[in-house]
C-alpha cells in the first residue's frame, strides 16, 4: 500500500485532467451496463401479458420473484449452486499444490514456460474445448473404450450427459483462472523466506502452514472469486457435456427471454442470480478476511512478519497486510 | 535443499502431479487438433486420416463468414476496450475520492456480474434503442456485436493500466515536469511509453475474450451475422463436422502465433518474468 500512498500524496502528476479521461468509458458503462441492468430490475416487477408479449409493467408487484423461487427454478438454482461450489473446491484443491510445484520447485528457466502451457488452453475458445472432452467421454471415445479396455467399467458405461460430465467439464475450463492469481501470490515466495523459516526451527509442514499457506491466501480468495462467478452464470458447458440432466440457471434465464418470452420471469431470475453471486462474493471476502485474521492471531512472534518485510524490501513486492 | 529420502518423494510426487495436470489441460486440444484430421462425415467417428476437413472448412461460405464476422467484431471491440479502458485506468490509478470510488465500484460489477445477466439486459435495450429512440447504427451486427463483448473487456484493460500507474514512479513525471515538459508532452513521453506493456497486454486479452464470447453474442447477434462461437453452438443440435475441429485447430494455432508475437514484442523492454506477469495481470 506504500506505493500508492505514494502516488496519492506526490501533488503534482497528470492530475488536472485525469478526471477528464474517465468520462467516455463512464458514459458507455452507463449506456451499455447500468442502465440495461436496471431495465431488467424493472421488467422483474412487471408481469407477462397474454401469450405474444414479453412483458408489461402496468401492475407492479413481486410476484415473479415468488414464482422465480418456487418450484422448477428453485431446483436448478440448488444444482447450479452445487456444480460450482464442488467445482470451486477441485479448483482449489488441484491449484494449490500445482502452483506450489511451479513457483517454488521448477526452476526459474522453466517456470514461465510451464506457466504459457497453462495459460495456452485459456486462450482457446472454450466451446472447441468443451468440444473436445465430448468427444474424449463419448460412448466410443477414446476415455471410454479405454476404460473398457482395462476393464474397469462395463459396456454400458458412458461418462456424457452426465452430472459428472459437466463437473469435469466446469473444472477444466476455470482451472487456469484458478492457477494464475495463486501462482502469482506464491512467487513471492522466496527460497530466503523460506530458508528463513526452517532457520527458526519449522518444519516443512510448519513452513508450508504458517508461511506458504498465509502467502497464498490473498490468491486463494482471487481464484475462488474469479472461478465461481463465472462458474455461476455458465451453461454452456453443461449443455455440451450434461444434455438434458445438465440444467443450469443461465439455461433457464436464456429460455425466459428466447423461447419462454417471458421477460419479466427471466428478469425476475436474473436479478436473484446477480444477488445471489454477489452475496456469495462477500462471504467469501468475509471469510477470507476472518481466516487471515485467525491465522495471524496465531503466529505469535512478530518476527516471520519481520522476515517477510525484509524479503519484500528486497524483491520490491507488497506484504501482504 | 536437504537431499532426504522424504523430500525426494514429496518433489517426485509433485512433479507427477504438475505433468498430471498439464496433461489434463492439453487433452481436448490434442484431441481437437488429432479429430480434425478425421476423413469421415461425422467428427465423433473416427473413420481413417485425411485434411479433406480442412478442404471443406475453407471452402463453406458459412464457417468462413462466421469467422469473419468473429474477428471483424473482436477488433471492433478491442478498440473500443483498449481505448477506454485505458483512460479509464489512468484515471482511477491517478485520482482517489467518491467519483473514482464509484468508477472502480462499477467495473469491478461489471467482473462479477454473470456473464447471462448482461447478455439478456443488453438485448432488449439495444433493441429499444435503435428501435424506438431511432439510433441506426445500433442495427449493425457487428457493432451489436462489439458492444457487447466490449463491457466485460474495458473492465479487464481498466485494471491492467490501473495497477501499472500505481506501481510507476512518481519521481518521472516531476521530473519531467521540473524540466518544463507540457503536460501533454509529460503524458505522451513519460506516462504513455510505461504503460504501453499493460495496455498491449490489456489489447491482447480484450481480442481474445471478445474472439470466444459466445453467451452474450448469442443474444445480441442480429440475423446473418452470426460470429464463429455462436456458429459452432447452433450446430451441436445438427451433428458435429470435422471442418469444425479443422477451423478451430487453424484458430487455435493462428491464436498461438498472435501470442508468441505479442510475447516477443512485448519482453524486448522487459524480462520473460515482467511479461509473464503482465499478460497475468499482476502488474
Amino acid at each position: 500500500m506504500s506505493r500508492m500512498a505514494r502516488t496519492r500524496t506526490s501533488g503534482r502528476g497528470p492530475r488536472g485532467s485525469s478526471t477528464l479521461l474517465a468520462v467516455p468509458g463512464g458514459i458507455w458503462m452507463l449506456v451499455f451496463f447500468i442502465v440495461p441492468i436496471l431495465v431488467v430490475v424493472w421488467y422483474s416487477f412487471g408481469q407477462k401479458p397474454g401469450l405474444y408479449g414479453t412483458h408489461d409493467n402496468s401492475v407492479l408487484s413481486l410476484d415473479r420473484y415468488g414464482e422465480a423461487l418456487s418450484g422448477a427454478f428453485l431446483l436448478t438454482f440448488a444444482n447450479t449452486l452445487q456444480i460450482a461450489v464442488i467445482g470451486t473446491l477441485i479448483c482449489v484443491l488441484i491449484a494449490v499444490p500445482f502452483s506450489y510445484w511451479l513457483a517454488v520447485k521448477v526452476t526459474p528457466k522453466w517456470r514461465y514456460v510451464v506457466l504459457a502451457l497453462v495459460l495456452v488452453p485459456y486462450w482457446t475458445n472454450f466451446l472447441i474445448r468443451t468440444l473436445g472432452w465430448q468427444i474424449l467421454l463419448a460412448p466410443e471415445g477414446p476415455v471410454t473404450v479405454l476404460l473398457r479396455q482395462l476393464g474397469l467399467v462395463d459396456a454400458a458405461f458412458s461418462m456424457l450427459y452426465t452430472k459428472g460430465a459437466v463437473q469435469l467439464g466446469v473444472v477444466y475450463n476455470y482451472l487456469p483462472l484458478m492457477i494464475l492469481p495463486i501462482f502469482v501470490a506464491m512467487e513471492r515466495l522466496t527460497p530466503a523466506l523460506r530458508e528463513a523459516s526452517k532457520d527458526l526451527g519449522a518444519g516443512r509442514w510448519g513452513t508450508f502452514r504458517q508461511v506458504t499457506l498465509p502467502l497464498a491466501a490473498p490468491g486463494i480468495v482471487g481464484g475462488v472469486v474469479l472461478v465461481f462467478i463465472p462458474l455461476m452464470g455458465d451453461y454452456i458447458t453443461a449443455q455440451v457435456l450434461g444434455g438434458a440432466k445438465g440444467n443450469m440457471v443461465g439455461q433457464m434465464i436464456a429460455g425466459q427471454f428466447q423461447q419462454g418470452q417471458n421477460w419479466a420471469l427471466g428478469s425476475a431470475m436474473s436479478v436473484t442470480l446477480i444477488l445471489i453471486t454477489l452475496l456469495s462474493v462477500v462471504l467469501v471476502g468475509a471469510v477470507g478476511i476472518v481466516c487471515g485474521a485467525i491465522l495471524r492471531a496465531r503466529r505469535r512472534l512478530p518476527i516471520e512478519r519481520t522476515a517477510a518485510a525484509a524479503t519484500a524490501a528486497r524483491t520490491g513486492t507488497e506484504v501482504p497486510a | 535443499m536437504t537431499g532426504t529420502t522424504r523430500d525426494r518423494a514429496t518433489n517426485l510426487s509433485l512433479r507427477i502431479f504438475g505433468i498430471l495436470v498439464l496433461l489434463f489441460l492439453f487433452a481436448p486440444l490434442l484431441v481437437i487438433l488429432v479429430y480434425s484430421f478425421n476423413s469421415g462425415r461425422l467428427l465423433g467417428a473416427w473413420e481413417g486420416f485425411g485434411v479433406n476437413a480442412y478442404q471443406t472448412a475453407f471452402s463453406s461460405p458459412d464457417i468462413l463468414h462466421a469467422v469473419g464476422v468473429s474477428l471483424r467484431s473482436s477488433v471492433v471491440a478491442t478498440l473500443f476496450a483498449t481505448l477506454l479502458g485505458s483512460a479509464l485506468g489512468v484515471a482511477i490509478g491517478v485520482r482517489t475520492g467518491t467519483v473514482v470510488s464509484v468508477i472502480v465500484g462499477v467495473l469491478a460489477l461489471v467482473l462479477v456480474t454473470p456473464e447471462i445477466v448482461q447478455a439478456v439486459s443488453l438485448m432488449p435495450w439495444l433493441t429499444s434503442l435503435s428501435v424506438d429512440w431511432g439510433i441506426a447504427p445500433l442495427n449493425d451486427g457487428i457493432l451489436r456485436l462489439a458492444i457487447g463483448h466490449s463491457l466485460f473487456a474495458t473492465a479487464v484493460v481498466s485494471f491492467l493500466v490501473r495497477g501499472r500507474v500505481r506501481a510507476l514512479d512518481p519521481a518521472l513525471t516531476e521530473a519531467a515536469e521540473d524540466l518544463y515538459a507540457s503536460r501533454w508532452n509529460s503524458f505522451r513521453q513519460i506516462l504513455l511509453p510505461q504503460l504501453a506493456p499493460a495496455i498491449g497486454a490489456g489489447a491482447l486479452m480484450a481480442f481474445t475474450l471478445s474472439l470466444d464470447n459466445t453467451i452474450i453474442s448469442a443474444f445480441v447477434q442480429t440475423t446473418g451475422n452470426t460470429p464463429w462461437p455462436v456458429y459452432v453452438l447452433s450446430s451441436l443440435r445438427s451433428g458435429l463436422r470435422p471442418e469444425l475441429a479443422a477451423m478451430a485447430a487453424v484458430m487455435l494455432i493462428a491464436t498461438l502465433a498472435l501470442l508468441a508475437l505479442a510475447a516477443a514484442v512485448l519482453a524486448r523492454g522487459g524480462s520473460a518474468s515482467s511479461t509473464a506477469r503482465a499478460l497475468v495481470g499482476s502488474e
